[in-house]
């Protein structure tokens, strides 16, 4: 039961973590969107796309920017100190 | 061998004397191989037109033991390229991850800055040939001339910067090669473009080998153009041996207008020999009546030049009718007619020396005058500035405000070579940048030397930062006046936003083909945003109601043959030509018989200007004619300038 939980819990921790990680990155470095946008700009002065084609690439991509921007709400955000379901996770030793 | 080079600022007769000597002294009594050839480097010609003859960039006989020879540097090049495709592709495909395809893009694209850096090159190609014994080079105006000068240096760094490419090619070759073998073609064409660059520098310097003289009219305006001429050759360690003041006007009974030209020739003269003169040669050359064209007459010129005697051997003068002006003109401001009104970029353009500084400050002064809401630039993009000289006041490469000159007017006279020393780090970066995205970008690699560029003023830099600077001012200022280069270089400029998008472009495609690589960064943003502004100002220039091209000409046969020229090619590159200002005009003759004769030969050369503009004009547009008054001592200084502008007349149905 114990080895159960703390699999549990173990294998839990390593998902968030994961999740808390890309989330972070996507979070904190909008750097994959601007390389896109700089794309798209590029194709755009070489007319490789039309200027309709640019403004919907723009749109979408100035939308997943502001999305990233947007001050977070609570339940994404997590630290190593942080508690799941009442166990703390740094001292959870199995 | 030796080079003769005629340098001076636009329009005091370069070409005319150059071919002058030239006719004088090529002897058709030598053995065939003993040989003159002339050889004109200013992109836009006129020495077929001194000889009356069609010229091109294949030797023509004009007699005997004399040659003549315009350079078409691009075809030049071309040829150049042609011969050294295959070696200048390995070496750039070995110093970079470049492809056959990519470098094949590279090489296709135009330079600016070719006319200098291919100019000397060829000359320095006939030099070699054994063909000749003296080649006299017709130069471009001033400004250009001494890009054309610094040329080798340029290609001295080129070369430094192919070797470096081809450096870790050369350590892994003969790491790995067990037989080794000759230098390669790359090798070979790295090697030749270091010696010529060397060979072209060291003959230059040379005294023996290369004579410099310098032709200046006897007006001030010349005058200070070779002062500061001078200090720049000399600078360069170039010496001027001879130093020739072209058409002094020749003693002759009273006259109101020629007394006072007179007065300001013996003054500007007092100068020369003070300030110019020294131990250099000078040779004072008597004003003819008309321009001396033909191969006879430039002969008979340059007899008068070469035995040092002052006189023309022309038929006496008698008194000629000048004709009446045959056509009604009504007076108009400047700020007020329809080709500048409402436009909010303006060129001024034209041949060397017909006053296009001067009808330019003119218009902005009164421009700014008339509407003091508006703001106005007057820039220059002649590396030969003489804005200041026409203004009577210092200008900078900073726009500011001259002395006594409207509130709302800025004057601005760029300064490339420090433009570019201004953009250095930039560059820079973008030079690495460029280096890390197409090539290994390990130290010493061509991005390094390539830097070494912003040490020199290489050729096409003047016209590049014209351009950039057009686009910078465009945010600040209501309406834009440019005093041009002379018309072979006022063309590069406006053909400059062409070739430079299709630059960007190439550079754009490379980052992209290798985002895996290099992450598109900085350089991207910034050629994005440079794509940008030349797409724009590209729809500003061609937008007829924002910008126009106003040629200044004057009432000769020289400069009418050049106008008609380049009228075409601005109408080729769809730019809007609504008027010519034909300057200088002796609309009130004095009483000699010489004043008399100018003026009637004048409306003549108006009227052939007139059939050419209805000519043209069929086809693309109605041009208007300015007439421009004579006056003497030339306008100099916002006041006289102003009054001057306000003397201009409209032709009716023009």
């Amino acid at each position: 039961m114990f080895i159960l939980d703390s699999l549990l819990i173990g294998s839990l921790r390593f998902v968030l973590d994961k999740v808390v990680q890309a989330a972070e990155a996507e979070m904190q470095d909008d750097s994959a969107l601007r390389e896109q946008l700089l794309e798209a700009q590029m194709r755009l002065e070489l007319g490789e796309i039309t200027d309709e084609e640019f403004a919907e690439t723009e749109r979408d991509i100035l939308a997943a920017i502001r999305e990233i921007k947007r001050p977070q709400q609570g339940a994404i955000s997590m630290s190593p100190t942080d508690k799941i379901a009442g166990v703390d996770i740094d001292t959870f030793e199995s | 061998m030796k080079l003769i080079f005629y340098g001076g600022k636009g329009g005091v007769g370069k070409t005319t004397c150059a071919s002058a000597f030239a006719l004088a002294t090529a002897s058709p009594n030598k053995k065939p191989s003993d040989r003159m050839l002339i050889v004109s480097t200013d992109p836009a010609h006129s020495l077929g037109d001194a000889f009356g003859l069609r010229l091109s960039s294949a030797p023509r006989r004009i007699r005997r033991g004399l040659d003549a020879v315009e350079l078409d540097a691009r075809r030049a090049f071309a040829r150049w390229l042609r011969e050294n495709r295959r070696a200048l592709g390995d070496i750039l495909e070995h110093g970079t991850w470049l492809d056959a395809t990519d470098v094949d893009t590279l090489l296709d694209l135009s330079f600016p800055g070719i006319d200098e850096l291919v100019g000397l090159m060829e000359i320095e190609r006939f030099a070699r040939s054994g063909q000749y014994d003296v080649i006299v080079v017709d130069t471009a105006p001033t400004g250009h001339t001494l890009r054309l000068l610094a040329a080798p240096e340029t290609v001295g760094v080129v070369a430094g910067v192919l070797d470096a490419l081809q450096d870790e090619h050369r350590v892994i070759r003969d790491q790995l090669a067990r037989v080794t073998r000759g230098p390669e073609a790359a090798d070979r064409l790295i090697a030749a473009l270091a010696a010529q660059a060397t060979e072209i520098a060291e003959r230059l310097r040379d005294r023996r080998r290369t004579s410099f003289r310098w032709v200046t009219l006897p007006e001030m305006m010349s005058v200070d153009e070779s002062l500061d001429a001078f200090n720049a050759l000399e600078r360069a360690g170039l010496h001027v041996d001879e130093v020739v003041v072209n058409r002094l006007l020749p003693a002759a009974r009273p006259c109101p207008l020629c007394d006072r030209r007179r007065a300001e020739e013996k003054k500007a003269l007092g100068v020369i020999r003070r300030r110019l003169g020294g131990r250099r040669r000078l040779r004072l050359i008597p004003a003819d009546v008309t321009e001396p064209r033909g191969v006879r007459r430039l002969a008979a010129l340059g007899r008068v030049m070469t035995d040092g005697s002052r006189r023309l051997p022309h038929p006496p003068l008698t008194v000629a009718r000048v004709p009446a002006n045959s056509r009604q003109t009504k007076s108009v401001r400047p700020e007020a007619l329809p080709a500048i009104r409402g436009a909010s970029l303006i060129f001024f353009g034209g041949k060397g020396g017909v006053g296009k500084t001067t009808a330019a400050a003119a218009t902005a002064l009164r421009m700014a005058r008339a509407a003091p809401e508006r703001r106005i630039l007057l820039l220059s993009t002649d590396p030969a500035h003489s804005l200041s000289d026409v203004l009577d006041a210092p200008a900078s490469d900073e726009a500011a405000v001259i002395r006594r000159g409207p509130p709302n007017l800025r004057v601005r006279e760029i300064d490339a070579p420090r433009a570019l020393a201004a953009k250095r780090a930039g560059l820079e970066a973008a030079l690495a940048e460029i280096a890390s995205a197409i090539g290994q970008g390990a130290p010493g690699t061509g991005a390094d030397r390539a830097a070494e560029l912003m040490n020199l003023a290489p050729p096409g830099i003047d016209e590049l930062f014209g351009i950039v600077s057009v686009i910078d001012a465009r945010a600040d200022y209501d309406a834009i006046v440019v005093d041009t280069a002379p018309t072979g270089h006022a063309l590069r400029l406006l053909e400059l936003p062409d070739a430079a998008r299709e630059w960007v472009q190439a550079l754009l495609r490379v980052l992209l083909k290798y985002r895996g690589l290099v992450r598109p960064g900085q350089l991207a943003q910034e050629l994005v945003a440079v794509a940008k502004s030349i797409r724009e100002l590209q729809a500003l220039l061609r937008d007829g109601t924002q910008t126009r091209c106003i040629t200044v000409t004057r009432a000769a046969e020289t400069p009418r043959l050049e106008t008609e020229r380049l009228l075409k090619r601005l109408r080729q590159l769809r730019l809007t030509t609504p008027a010519v200002v034909v300057n200088a005009l002796t609309v009130q003759p004095g009483t000699c018989v010489r004043c008399q004769t100018v003026a009637a030969a004048e409306r003549r050369s108006l009227t052939a200007l007139r059939r050419t503009l209805r000519r043209s004009g069929r086809r693309s547009g109605q041009c208007a004619i300015i007439q421009a008054p004579l006056v003497a001592p030339p306008p100099t200084g916002v006041v006289a300038l102003e009054r001057w502008g306000g003397r201009w007349q409209l032709e009716l149905g023009s």
